[in-house]
């Protein structure tokens, strides 16, 4: 395992100081990290451990927003009567990832941060328009979390920033959201295709609004504007399977590697889609009752 | 090197270490807490290394040894008291969950933090609990035996 | 029958039990050790490729190296090999396989092992790989060994081959591809090694033949044997792999350079390219029926890919070809298997040892059959299968135990109508399947197999049992403790087996091939009768009477009179003249010289089998191909069983791993780079095993076994993949034939 000079900060204060000190990295949980430098895969001549952080650490409803700071752990969220409320997506594919052990470690920040195109947190944020608070020693600033993943392992995080907390507006109205993911076993499963879908009806029962995030199926986690085009508008049913198998085929790129093959991973993430719709549909038709 | 201050199985303990070694290499290089294994090579893909930290379950493997500091943990040899078997381990005996033994440690302190959450969990909230803890000997049937008889108090405490 | 039995068949307490849950079990990587080293392995980044230069200047150089050593500096035996001497314990000239041990590196600290290793200077010249068995068996393949690639080439007919598919109406052929898998243990390899004085060391090893590690380690490190000492640790696992001395060697090889102490523990990246794996293989299999679903004839041609060295390849291929017509009576039979080295990982023994391979083929194939003429596939299993006193097609006889298949069958249609009734969950369609197993026991005729232990009955009473092969983990040490508890009339809690440890215990043999309950129980079994014989020779001396006139039972002596005295004082007194009461003995397996056919290479035939039938209900999604098992049977017959939690777990094991096998395992290749971590390598976790499951324990007995007891360590995982083929098929109406069964190929994404 590679050394490194370590840091332990209390105070938000004193973690803007000290990631701000060249070649320093953020240690949240470390369930990422850890495996990666016992591999080589990662390294860095400072850690900077964040686990002591406890301001960090909440789920809270803002009125306007939900606010997550970005230590909360995938159990914390999967245990958050809130966060079942108001994005049971997220609470789905947080009660999935690995294993109680790695949930009870693993924060959303790091997953974030890790940007994987297979991350299961990714998706039912993006369908929620989630957006990040990045702060450093300077300053701070927002920005969309669509923006701010840009590609396997890559994000728009720079030297001596950190994430603070990611928040969401709320939906209105008659609204259902689902998260569904594919994997090769069902414990500690690793996505093969991970999909994310929200959507609001309108009075008439057609859908008003429609966002769908897809993961394990490019690069990085990606928002579906051209499904999301197809079906807006329309009337939810088994039909809309061919609309999404078309949409499909124009807006993904998935791979083959050793988990799965290109092919059915376009073909399981039509499928997941369709299934996600239809769940989310079913709640927001009881939200609209 | 740092120097880290925590509860080891409910005794004051301070560890002095590299940063860079993980409480699993501390627990059985320093400690000589030999309970914790190795199975996965430290990818926390096994759960042999489990131990209980502030309550919850945590693969020790990977989790840096500054990163305990101030907590509470538990590891197997904390499991007995005053000479006692705790009630989980006499229910992996009794109902026969114990093969080759690798498994064990991890996989009790998981029941162990599970019944401590859930005091009657069913077959499938078992089975989601111990999904982190590989076995290859048991097929789990008997460690879900085991769980069962220690939340239904057949054993003495 | 009452249950006259006070100990046999009952669920005790394992003894070793306790420290294993209180984490002061001592597995090899846990023992304390003073002044340790680490010892360090630099392995080949190549797949084939030849070594022009090891230029260990730079490593030597860096403080607290201790010792830098290849090939070169090995004393004695440069090779070893279970069954042929081509495994070189440190690369010598070329290299074979990715992870292949090149140098190794004894140092104070991790930091200085490591920067050694970063500064070993090893040039290769890598050369074209190899890594399909059937494409390395041609003649224009790079030839990885002297003799070619083919080391094993089995040919073997039964009755003619022609007329048997001339008299079949329906003829079927297909070809069946098994992965490379891993035997999972979760202890990785670990050996300790420890110089002693005067030219003597000791070295612990987690291994499945400590007395055979012995004999490797005396010849590499050119010592008399009896200076070489192998202790047992605590063993987490085996399942096969564990047959293979190359980590022991090395540990052994470290400690004799610094006349220190080496401790070598794998990685479990280490683990995957450079232990034994199971067997790949493609099997070609045709067969040949009648209309009433009679076989006629059975022509299989097999590819196994035994990796870069031989290991077991040779064995394994001969159970593979003895099992390729399962339980059934086919009359015309021809099986080619080519046993060929790629430069893939090692395969070697892995539970089953060839008999999952060629389960997988036959039993798929039978219910293809089934199908293809249209009868049920219980019934064309009924109308096929052996009958005690009939052949199989390498001549061996079937005892009365064959009587377990009918009543395999009988239960497992019985529980295909239940499984079939089961309500379907909303979206997913259901499917049952089924499979028979013929597991063999013992290494095969004409292959030594002995195994020896010994009795101890100590002054306070307890007797230790000097148990002469090691418990794997699966409760052998339990096992052979009831037996012998049995045999003496005592307690359980007055028997104890000791740990193993060449420099005092017998020699008992490999505990592998599902036989060490048997052989050691037997030997166990004779062994107590004599230490009673024993025992009232002493006590007839004590007492002075003659012999004849006491009687043993149950821990007492009788006298005529009736008088009843405990066993302790005699021992006491025999204690006071400095008299061990002890006793050995050995069994052989039985190859009958009347029924054990002479005709066929060595280590087959195999003569006993232990028979079993397997149920699998799966629930696929149409839409994603995913398979779920949701209600598993296990049918077994064990022949009598000794510990009734044992058998249980031994069979929910067995069918755990079988379904690993069945869906989830394979180790890849991809990038160049073997799949080499349990991210990427699936074992079935507690949410990917049926919720429903039942074991049916039958019991037959038979004669030649303790208490009339037979194997079960390795047939519970033979019909599981096929069981889990046929269910998929009878769901969705798709035949996988390559495992494992992932949604890809259910969908028909890949083949």
């Amino acid at each position: 395992m590679q050394e490194f000079n370590y840091h332990r900060p209390v105070t938000i204060t004193e973690l803007k100081e000290q990631i701000s000190i060249p070649g320093a990295r953020i240690l949240a949980g470390g369930t990422d990290i850890v495996p990666r430098m016992r591999q080589g895969k990662f390294s860095a001549p400072i850690l900077v451990d964040t686990s002591g952080v406890k301001a960090m650490r909440f789920i809270e409803d803002q009125g306007s927003e939900i606010v997550l700071g970005a230590l909360t752990t995938h159990q914390e969220a999967a245990d958050s009567p809130l966060l079942q409320n108001i994005n049971p997506a997220l609470v789905t594919a947080a009660e999935s990832i690995g294993c109680q052990q790695t949930r009870c470690r693993g924060t959303l920040g790091g997953n974030i941060a890790n940007a994987s195109p297979a991350a299961d947190t990714l998706p039912p944020l993006l369908i929620f328009d989630a957006t990040l608070l990045l702060q450093s020693l300077k300053g701070e600033r927002r920005i969309p979390l669509e923006e701010f993943l840009l590609g396997p392992g890559q994000t728009d995080l720079l030297d001596g920033e950190f994430i603070h907390s990611i928040s969401f507006k709320p939906m209105i109205g008659s609204w259902g959201a689902a998260f569904i993911k594919v994997g090769k076993r069902s414990g500690m499963a690793i996505s093969v295709a991970n999909t994310a879908v929200a959507v609001e009806l309108n009075d008439k029962g057609k859908i008003s609004d429609i966002r769908i995030a897809l993961g394990s199926v490019a690069p990085k986690v990606i928002c579906c504007r051209k499904i999301e085009q197809t079906l807006l508008g329309k009337e939810p049913g088994p039909a809309l399977m061919k609309e999404i198998h078309k949409a499909c085929q124009e807006e993904i790129s998935p791979i083959t590697d050793i988990r799965s093959t290109a092919e059915y991973r376009e073909h399981a993430a039509e499928v997941i889609i369709h299934r996600a719709l239809e769940s989310a549909v079913e709640q927001a038709k009881e939200r609209g009752r | 090197m740092i120097t880290v201050s925590f509860l080891l199985n409910g005794k004051k303990a301070s560890v002095t270490s590299l940063p860079n070694r993980t409480l699993l290499d501390v627990l059985r290089e320093n400690l000589g807490l030999t309970g914790a294994k190795d199975a996965c090579g430290g990818e926390g893909e096994c759960g042999a290394c489990t131990v209980i930290m502030n309550g919850n379950p945590v693969n020790s493997c990977m989790i840096f040894i500054g990163q305990i500091e101030g907590t509470q943990i538990t590891t197997i040899e904390g499991l007995m008291e005053k000479g006692e078997f705790h009630r989980l381990q006499k229910a992996f005996v009794e109902a026969g969950a114990v093969q080759c033994g690798f498994c064990t440690p991890g996989a009790i302190l998981m029941a162990k933090a599970l019944l401590d959450n859930n005091p009657h969990p069913t077959d499938h909230e078992i089975r989601e609990g111990l999904s982190g803890n590989l076995c290859r000997c048991t097929g789990y049937n008997k460690m879900i035996d085991a769980i069962h008889l220690a939340e239904q108090g057949g054993l003495d405490d | 029958m009452t249950d006259r039995f006070l100990t046999v068949g009952k669920s005790l307490h394992r003894k070793d039990a306790w420290d294993k849950t209180s984490g002061k079990a001592l597995y090899t990587a846990d023992i304390p050790v003073e002044n340790l080293r680490v010892g360090m392995i630099v392995r080949s980044p190549h797949h084939y490729a030849r070594i022009l230069d090891i230029d260990k200047k730079r490593s030597l150089e860096i403080p607290g190296v201790l010792a830098v050593l290849t090939s070169d500096d090995i004393p004695g035996d440069k090779v070893f090999g279970p069954l042929i001497p081509d495994q070189p314990s440190l690369a010598r000239d070329v290299v074979r396989h990715l992870g292949e041990p090149v140098v190794l590196i004894i140092a104070e600290t991790k930091r200085a092992a490591q920067e050694a290793a970063n500064q070993i200077q090893v040039s290769y010249e890598p050369l074209g790989a190899v890594f399909d068995p059937v494409q390395a068996a041609q003649e224009d393949a790079p030839q990885l060994h002297q003799d070619g690639n083919v080391i094993t080439a089995l040919n073997i007919k039964d009755g003619d081959i022609e007329k048997g598919f001339q008299d079949a109406d329906h003829i079927l052929e297909d070809t069946y591809t098994l992965p490379r898998i891993h035997p999972g243990y979760m202890e990785p390899e670990t050996s300790l090694a420890v110089w002693g004085e005067d030219q003597t060391i000791t070295v612990w090893v987690s291994s499945q033949h400590p007395f055979t590690d012995q004999g490797f380690i005396a010849a590499a490190l050119d010592l008399p044997v009896e200076n070489v000492r192998v202790k047992s640790g605590v063993i987490g696992g085996a399942f096969g792999g564990k047959e293979d001395s190359s980590l022991s060697i090395m540990a052994a090889l470290g400690a004799w350079a610094i006349k220190g102490a080496v401790r070598l523990v794998n990685t479990r990246r280490e683990s995957f390219v450079a232990h034994p794996k199971r067997h790949p293989a493609q099997i070609h299999y045709k067969l040949g029926a009648m209309s009433d679903g009679t076989f006629t004839a059975l022509k299989a041609e097999v590819h196994m890919d035994t990796g870069a060295y031989a290991s077991y390849g040779p064995a394994v291929a001969a159970i593979l070809t003895e099992t390729l017509a399962g339980a059934y009576r086919i009359p015309n039979v021809q099986v080619e298997n080519f046993v060929v080295y790629t430069n893939s990982p090692l395969s070697g023994a892995m539970r089953g040892f060839g008999s999952p391979q060629s389960h997988f083929a036959v039993e798929s194939m039978v219910d293809s059959m089934a199908e293809e003429i249209g009868i049920d596939p219980v019934q064309i299993r009924r109308a096929n299968i052996l009958k005690v006193g009939e052949k199989m097609f390498t001549g061996v006889t079937l005892n009365e135990t064959a009587n377990a298949l009918p009543i395999c069958l009988d239960k497992a249609q019985e529980i295909m109508d239940r499984f079939r009734a089961v309500e379907v969950s909303p979206g997913k369609k259901a499917g049952v399947g089924m499979a028979l197993a013929a597991q063999s026991m013992g290494l095969g005729a004409n292959v030594p197999d002995d195994s020896t232990h010994r009795l101890e009955w100590a002054p306070d009473g307890k007797v230790l049992i000097h148990l002469g092969a090691p418990d794997l983990g699966q409760g052998l040490a339990m096992a052979v403790e009831q037996i012998t508890a049995e045999a003496l009339g005592l307690p359980y809690s007055q028997v104890e087996s000791l740990p193993l440890d060449t420099l005092d215990r017998p020699n008992g043999n490999v505990t592998c091939a599902s036989r060490m309950t048997y052989m050691a129980g037997n030997a166990l079994i004779d062994a107590s009768e004599k230490l009673i014989q024993d025992l009232l020779a002493h006590a007839a001396e004590i007492l002075e009477v003659p012999a004849k006139m006491l009687v043993y039972k149950e821990g007492q002596i009788i006298k005529e009179d009736g008088t009843k005295l405990p066993v302790v004082e005699f021992l006491g007194r025999l204690a006071e003249k400095s008299i061990t009461l002890t006793s050995e003995s050995t069994f052989s397996f039985p190859y009958p010289e009347e029924t054990t056919p002479q005709d066929l290479p060595i280590g087959m035939p195999h003569v006993l089998y232990c028979f079993g039938a397997q149920v699998a209900r799966v629930e696929v999604d149409p839409d994603l191909g995913t398979v779920e098992v949701t209600h598993f049977a296990a049918i077994h017959d064990v022949g009598k069983v000794i510990s009734q939690s044992g058998v249980e777990g031994q069979i929910e094991g067995g069918v755990a791993t079988g379904l690993g096998y069945a869906l989830y395992e394979t180790m890849l290749r991809k990038d160049d780079q073997w799949v080499d971590s349990f991210t990427e390598y699936l074992l079935p976790t507690s949410k990917d095993l049926p919720t429903h499951y039942e074991s049916i324990i039958l019991e037959i007995p038979e004669a030649s076994g303790p208490y009339g007891a037979k194997g079960i360590g390795e047939i519970p995982l033979v019909p599981t993949a096929p069981a889990v083929a046929n269910a998929v098929k009878n769901a969705v109406g798709v035949r996988v034939k390559k495992l494992p069964i992932t949604p890809e190929r259910v969908l028909g994404f890949i083949d």
